[in-house]
């Protein structure tokens, strides 16, 4: 998951980003500023915003109004200093998701931004099931068919994007974007390396227990990757998926 | 209605005033009217005693008898029973007084003046005419007869003018107070229709509240002379308060927000730290950075409150310190020399040979070394590495001036004329990332104001910034 992080003070946008990349494993690109955060939300498709509200150039509303201007659905996450619900009340209604009071806590922090990934993924409980599979995001732990599976922290992101948009075709591009920040040099090429082991390790798991499965991650030719449809699809649910695809190739 | 009855009130001073003077005149009025009613009573008493007087001076004729030429005629005489009249002859003989008169000496005589004089009968005052005329008895055409002088008194009782004059000043004395009884409601309730715009105004000035600065006056208040300045005054009041209070509003949520987030760097730093199991060399680098987190939380507390002090004295004039302007721009170069050195800036004092280092500004030592070490500081912060700061120090005309010249990246046009501000931060350069807290220009503001000076920042972009200072200079420096 890439996170977005907005904001000016230097020492707490530091000790956010480690929080956030130590924690639960989220790629973290930092703007401190409104206009550079405006400018790097434009870029990147993120899985959430941390906006802090008083920003020099542009402050946290004015980034947020942008942002849902151009109707984007990133779950947005604020911070503030300010008291007073009627701040939160604006907030609230120019499309702000959550609000934190500084200061804050931050596991709190940590557990509001899993949350508000997850309920923007269409999930509602932290542990998600699919295909014989049991990811639980807050323990960062993979069962399949209640047999646990140990993965790498990047095998794992990879498992815990994909299962977040089941039966979706999921671009390298897409994976790359999401789990990679700025900093990181862009191959594509990794992101095949993990998803082999991954598809291995997931496999390996059933095969140890004797009995037969379909593999868990199909790779769709030139296109990407996606959780398989466990068996015979129904024909309309055929039809959704590719909907689905191809919207979100639209997007 | 009650604020018309209050002792105090304009409206209640104002009816007694009222009053006060109805009051008077009515008893002006009253003696004014006495003695006009007393003339004009006693002027028609006195016509009309004297033309009674005439009558019995009328009636008085020849004699029947021998022994008198002259008698009175009392049967044509038709008086009120409560007058006196009495006629005398030349002898002294009275010739006929009223039944009243019987047995009494009136004490006239032939010989007393025309006029009127007072009687005091069976314990009445009358006021009585007495008059002089002759009168021919005997024959007058046989040439037998002679002239007699005859003398008549007539008068009247006084109680009866008396009365009526009462009478009249009565009549005056009721209307003035049946007048007064008037006025006085019909003035209480024209006041309270009249001071209808005061009541207006104070309704919609007590609607003023630290939340609520709306003040609209009603046009009933503006087109009233008498509260028209008063309408005013309250508005501009009410305006430089409401920008006063939202300047401290302001203040107190800046420096609340810039707290939270100091605490919130603390906080985030130690949570951070507990997240996982480190080594302790990673403890040790983390306990450091909340250290350093904790430093700075004690730096910006400390300048605010060195702001809070500078701002709320700044009215408060006590006597007047006199400090060396160019003696802590001296010392304060020489302590940032190390620092400037590090970051590879050179530092340049600049004095004018003759006694500049002698001239005193009205400002604390410690405060003259907080100003030229922030002005100092920011100029060295935002240095290129191998440029040169420059401070120089002159005196122009009544004024000390001290200029701090950097060659750094210099500050936006739009940025700059915010940087006085407290906890600005347009211009994330200049404050954050240099650990800056927002306050040290304002600080500097803060002190050159209050020693009656001022404060300039002028700044090009990429060729560097520039602050002024003008401190007027002290007098007795001078001299010394």
């Amino acid at each position: 998951m890439r996170v977005l992080l907005v904001e000016d003070e230097v020492r707490l946008a530091d000790n956010l980003a480690a929080a956030l990349r130590d924690g639960p494993g989220f790629a973290v690109d930092w703007a401190e500023d409104g206009m550079a955060g405006d400018h790097m939300a434009r870029q990147v498709s993120y899985d959430l915003i941390v906006l802090d509200l008083m920003l020099p150039k542009l402050d946290g509303l004015g980034v947020l109004k942008r942002l849902r201007g151009r109707l984007d659905r990133a779950p947005v996450l604020i911070l503030t200093a300010k008291d007073g619900a009627d701040s939160i009340i604006e907030l609230l209604n120019a499309g702000a998701d959550d609000y934190l009071a500084k200061p804050f806590d931050l596991g709190e922090l940590i557990a509001r931004a899993k949350a508000l990934i997850r309920r923007g993924k269409g999930a509602a409980h932290p542990t998600l099931k699919t295909l014989g599979l049991e990811v639980n995001t807050l323990e960062q732990t993979v069962r399949r068919g209640g047999v646990p599976v140990d993965l790498s922290p990047t095998e794992y992101r990879i498992l815990e994007y994909l299962v977040h948009r089941p039966r979706v075709i999921v671009s390298k591009r897409e994976l790359l974007e999401h789990l990679y920040d700025y900093n990181w040099e862009h191959h594509s090429n990794v992101i095949e390396a993990h998803v082999s082991n991954l598809r291995k390790k997931l496999d390996g798991a059933v095969a140890s227990n004797g009995a037969e499965s379909p593999p868990v991650i199909e790779t769709m030719r030139g296109r990407g990757y996606r959780m398989a449809p466990e068996g015979p699809l129904e024909a309309d649910a055929v039809v959704e998926i590719e909907v689905k695809a191809a919207t979100d190739r639209l997007r | 209605m009650r604020m018309l009855l209050h002792p105090r009130s304009i409206a209640f001073r104002l009816i007694v005033a009222v009053l006060a003077v109805e009051l008077v005149s009515s008893v002006v009025v009253v003696f004014l009217s006495f003695g006009y009613e007393r003339h004009v009573h006693f002027k028609s008493f006195d016509t009309l005693m004297h033309g009674r007087a005439d009558e019995v001076m009328g009636a008085i004729g020849d004699a029947d008898d021998e022994q008198h030429d002259v008698m009175l005629d009392q049967t044509v005489l038709h008086f009120p029973p409560d007058e006196i009249y009495e006629a005398i002859d030349d002898t002294g003989q009275v010739l006929g007084r009223s039944a009243s008169l019987q047995g009494l000496v009136t004490g006239i005589s032939p010989g007393s003046k025309d006029g009127f004089v007072e009687l005091q009968v069976n314990g009445r005052m009358y006021r009585a005419i007495h008059v002089h005329g002759g009168r021919f008895a005997g024959e007058r055409v046989r040439g037998q007869g002679k002239m007699h002088t005859v003398s008549v008194l007539y008068g009247g009782g006084t109680d009866r003018v008396w009365r009526a004059i009462d009478g009249a000043v009565e009549f005056y004395a009721a209307g003035s107070l049946l007048l007064l009884l008037v006025t006085g409601p019909l003035i209480a309730w024209l006041l309270h229709r009249g001071l209808l715009p005061v009541r207006q105004l104070a309704a919609l000035a007590a609607r003023v509240s630290a939340d609520a600065w709306h003040f609209d006056p009603p046009a009933s208040a503006r087109r009233t002379p008498e509260l028209a300045p008063l309408t005013e005054a309250m508005e501009s009041v009410l305006q430089r308060l409401e920008r006063a209070f939202l300047q401290q509003k302001t203040f107190v949520s800046d420096a609340a927000h810039e707290l939270k987030t100091a605490v919130a760097v603390v906080k985030s730093s130690l949570q951070l730290l507990n997240m996982k199991k480190r080594t302790s060399a990673e403890y040790k680098a983390g306990l450091e950075r909340c250290l350093a987190d904790c430093l700075r939380l004690e730096e910006i507390v400390a300048k605010m409150l060195t702001l809070a002090r500078e701002e709320s004295s700044r009215e408060a004039a006590g006597h007047v310190q006199a400090t060396e302007l160019a003696g802590c721009a001296r010392e304060s170069v020489q302590q940032m020399e190390t620092v400037a050195g590090l970051r590879g800036v050179q530092v340049t004092l600049v004095e004018p040979d003759g006694a500049v280092g002698n001239v005193r500004v009205a400002v604390a030592q410690d405060e003259c070394m907080l100003l030229v070490e922030n002005l100092l500081t920011n100029a060295v912060q935002h240095s290129a590495p191998g440029s040169a700061v420059v401070v120089r120090t002159t005196v122009v005309g009544r004024e000390m001036v001290l200029e701090v010249e950097d060659h750094g990246d210099g500050i936006d046009a739009e940025a700059l004329p915010h940087v006085f501000e407290r906890f600005y931060r347009g211009d994330p350069s200049r404050t954050r990332n240099t650990g800056g807290t927002g306050l040290g220009l304002a600080i500097c503001k803060a002190i050159a104001e209050k020693a009656g000076g001022s404060i300039v920042l002028t700044s090009q972009r990429n060729l560097g910034t520039t602050a002024t200072v003008r401190l007027p200079v002290l007098e007795q420096g001078l001299g010394g």
